[in-house]
């Protein structure tokens, strides 16, 4: 059975009970999964490909309704709320819930024009709150310093690592509560992801951070909780420093010993 | 000496393509030579077309091309890429399965039954609404929106198909709505290969025959409406050559050909080579 | 109105329309389809297939003449065509390969293959009715193989391109010259693609009216003579739709019928023979 431990803190999201099935596909990929997220902490998701820590993942944010036929039950609770509900905003709750992806996402604009889109989304039009908000995102995700003298140019132009924290600047710059990481280094070089990792340590004191890695010194590095999940089950959750050291179910021993993965 | 004789035989052959098309213009340059001759300039800027007293001015017919393929752009391109944006980001699979099937029965139409569609039952149509004959340049342009629809739509899907998904999916995840998406991330992200398509769609509109000789009337007459019968190069081309009877005539009529060539060729060269550059080689 | 419920709105706006305009394009498809079919369909019998074209007005009519002339000049056209097109394309994907020369030759045929057919029946009238002094079917096939050879030279080039080197060099290896691996190895791995270039060719070709109109002509009669001007289905519809007999216009949707059926036929075919090549 599954070994998850209690937040004693306020959580960010609580899953309970969450089933999610791909179109088509003949057994969920998802097996009533239930997990609390800590505010104001990063939890890690570990696991084997195909385990469903990313389809987890794009579920808090409902990114799963870009495709139809995916069907899913159960509970999230976000803000008070159950957040599957049919008459939930998504345009409001992708707000709240920002999502960086595997590879850098750099929109085809400026720089500028990147990080200012969420908050153009939004309505915010006054010039001077805009170059605030994008400067201060730009700091935020410290990347101020490579392209204050730049903004206007094609975002397209910096190299991998600059793309990445660009984005995180563009997910923070609309002030989310949670951010959600899927891979975010699998396509950088050793040193830029050193930099995407510090600054996801650096930014949980304003999110709640959830990051789906494939790497277990990773996680083991940046997060507070680290899931482990297999075979569409979360099958542990803990302190990251006692889920490394001495975990309590005999699956995750083994994945974290490096007996399958 | 087999291997030789092969290798020889598809180098010929490769270079009969480059022969030919260098034939083509040099041909329709000589045959047009005592037009351009006994013309010059004239031929394209009046539009005085009289063969009982051997002068040519194709002024009407140049202008009946272009008219015809800018009215045709206008009406095809905003439903092109309506329907583009339909099938990539709106449809269901079935419904783009049959749209695609749907694309193939309209491509194997051949364009003459869209011009004998557009004869029978759409001019009335025009008629009933705007007076006149119905047969003109409104009615050539509208044939020829529909004639091309099928293809500028197919390849604009292909073009905006080209976006990673995960780009969408960022934008998505900003809380953009489709729209937000489309507009800001998929139309910047393949512009090149939506001009290019519909650049490439324009270089065919431009030398369709078939489907505007039925509709477009042969009056060469610069229209005063837009419902006025006039003509184009292609058109002209269609009703006069076999029926020329001098050489200046006919070497007016070539010259017509190598205009109307020279102009498609520059249309979809730039299409091909500045546009879709990137998608052609497939790297 | 918050700034969110204006995107909203203007969201559900946009995608409406664009709904809309692939409602349009669909009510036009079946249209023109609708009337194809039901004008088509009502017009045939077996009469079309057995009589030739007769003056308006004569109850013995037919589309044999026309039907005939069609397949010659399409047959004529695709024996010109193919080898060509085939040899060209082998020389760009087994010699040319990278070089400027193939890469020029990919450019000019893609530009061809959408340059306005009616210029190449101007140009055949050129070097071949005039020099004849009169139509013929074979200025009418000369025309139809200088449209396709283009397209069949791309799909060979493209097809030749997917046959995987590996099988080329395990062939020079058992010491085979070149023009044995090409035909021996080549060919075979890419002959449901070359076959689907060719289909595909002699659909494009087959619907072709502008290049024939000054090239084979037309003739209301039977005839097998390749010297004299040759019926085709393209050019007849055309004639006798912008006729004001109504007989005759009836028999132009009869050909329009036969012939998008036949197009349509060879489309599937070669789809159908792609797709079992590929599942292979």
């Amino acid at each position: 059975m599954a070994s998850i431990i209690d937040i004693k803190d306020e959580c960010a999201l609580h899953v309970r009970d969450f089933e999610f099935t791909y179109k088509g596909a003949p057994a969920p990929s998802l097996k009533k999964v239930t997990m609390p997220i800590a505010k104001h902490s990063i939890t890690a998701l570990i696991g084997p490909s195909g385990c469903g820590k990313t389809t987890l993942l794009r579920s808090f944010n409902r990114m799963h309704d870009l495709y139809p036929g995916n069907t899913y039950n159960g509970e999230i609770e976000f803000e008070g709320r159950n957040i599957l509900g049919a008459k939930e905003d998504l345009i409001h709750l992708r707000t709240k819930i920002g999502m960086i992806f595997q590879k850098p996402t750099a929109f085809p604009m400026s720089i500028f024009d990147n990080v200012a889109y969420g908050m153009r989304l939004q309505g915010i039009k006054n010039k001077t709150e805009l170059r605030d908000r994008v400067e201060k995102a730009l700091q935020d995700a410290a990347i101020w310093k490579e392209v204050s003298d730049r903004l206007k140019n094609d975002a397209n132009g910096l190299s991998g690592g600059q793309q990445q924290r660009l984005c995180i600047a563009r997910a923070i710059a609309v002030e989310p509560e949670v951010l959600l990481f899927d891979e975010p280094t699998s396509a950088l070089d050793p040193i830029s992801t050193q930099g995407i990792e510090k600054l996801v340590i650096e930014l949980k004191e304003k999110v709640s951070i959830i990051i789906v890695t494939h790497n277990m010194q990773q996680a083991a590095r940046v997060s507070d909780y680290t899931g482990f999940m297999y075979l569409g089950e979360l099958i542990e959750l803990g302190h990251t420093e006692e889920l490394f050291v001495t975990p309590k179910e005999k699956l995750t021993q083994e994945y974290i010993t490096g007996k399958f993965g | 000496m087999i291997d030789k004789i092969f290798s020889n035989l598809t180098r010929f052959s490769a270079l009969l393509i480059l022969v030919i098309v260098a034939w083509i213009f040099v041909e329709l340059y000589n045959q047009s030579l005592e037009a351009i001759n006994a013309f010059g300039f004239d031929f394209i800027t009046k539009d005085e077309w009289a063969p009982n007293v051997d002068k040519f001015g194709a002024y009407a017919a140049i202008f009946g091309s272009v008219a015809s393929t800018f009215l045709a752009m206008l009406f095809a391109i905003p439903i092109a890429i309506g329907v583009a944006i339909f099938l990539s980001e709106i449809a269901h699979d079935k419904i783009k399965g049959f749209f695609g099937v749907s694309v193939e029965l309209l491509a194997a139409i051949p364009s003459v039954i869209y011009g004998m569609w557009g004869l029978f039952y759409f001019v009335p149509i025009i008629r009933d609404l705007f007076g006149g004959m119905g047969i003109g340049l409104l009615s050539a342009g509208i044939v020829l929106s529909i004639m091309i629809l099928p293809f500028m739509a197919a390849v604009t899907r292909d073009a905006m198909n080209t976006t990673p998904d995960i780009l969408k999916e960022s934008a998505y995840a900003l809380g953009g709505t489709q729209w937000d998406v489309i507009k800001d991330v998929i139309i910047p992200y393949a512009r090149a290969g939506i001009i290019g398509s519909i650049i490439l769609a324009l270089g065919r509109a431009i030398g369709e025959t078939m489907a505007v000789t039925f509709v477009m009337g042969n009056v060469h007459h610069t229209p005063s409406a837009i419902t006025d019968p006039t003509t184009s190069i292609p058109v002209t081309l269609a009703n006069e050559f076999a029926e020329a009877d001098s050489s200046l005539y006919f070497s007016s009529l070539f010259e017509l050909a190598l205009l109307l060539l020279a102009m498609s060729f520059v249309v979809i060269a730039i299409a091909k080579f500045y546009f879709l550059r990137k998608e052609r080689r497939g790297v | 109105m918050t700034a969110v419920q204006k995107r909203v709105l203007i969201n559900k706006i946009v995608l409406g329309l664009s709904t809309l305009s692939a409602i349009i394009a669909i009510a036009f498809l079946f249209w023109i389809l609708g009337v194809l079919v039901m004008k088509g369909v009502g017009a045939l019998n077996w009469d079309i297939f057995i009589f030739e074209g007769s003056p308006p007005g004569y109850a013995e009519s037919g589309l044999k003449h026309a039907l005939v002339g069609q397949l010659i000049l399409v047959s004529l056209a695709t024996f010109i065509g193919v080898p060509f097109g085939i040899l060209a394309g082998t020389y760009l994907s087994e010699y040319g390969k990278n070089s400027k020369l193939a890469h020029a030759i990919r450019d000019i045929s893609d530009i061809m293959m959408s340059a306005p057919s009616i210029v190449i029946g101007a140009f055949v009238y050129a070097i071949v009715v005039m020099p004849m002094g009169h139509f013929s079917a074979w200025a009418g096939a000369i025309a139809l193989a200088i449209i396709m050879i283009p397209i069949i030279l791309r799909t060979t080039d493209d097809m030749l391109q997917l046959v995987p080197g590996t099988l080329r060099e395990a062939a020079f290896a058992l010491g085979a010259p070149k023009y044995k691996v090409i035909m021996d190895v080549v060919y075979r791995g890419a002959k449901a693609g070359i076959l689907t270039g060719v289909l595909l060719g002699i659909a494009r070709v087959g619907g072709e009216t502008a290049p024939l109109l000054f090239t084979s002509f037309n003739d209301n009669f039977f005839t097998t003579d390749l010297n004299e001007a040759m019926p085709s289905l393209t050019v007849t519809m055309f004639n006798y739709a912008i006729s004001p007999y109504e007989d005759w216009q009836q028999l132009g949707w009869a050909a329009a019928f036969i012939l998008s059926m036949f197009i349509l036929g060879l489309n599937i075919v070669g789809r159908l023979i792609l797709f079992a090549g590929k599942r292979k």
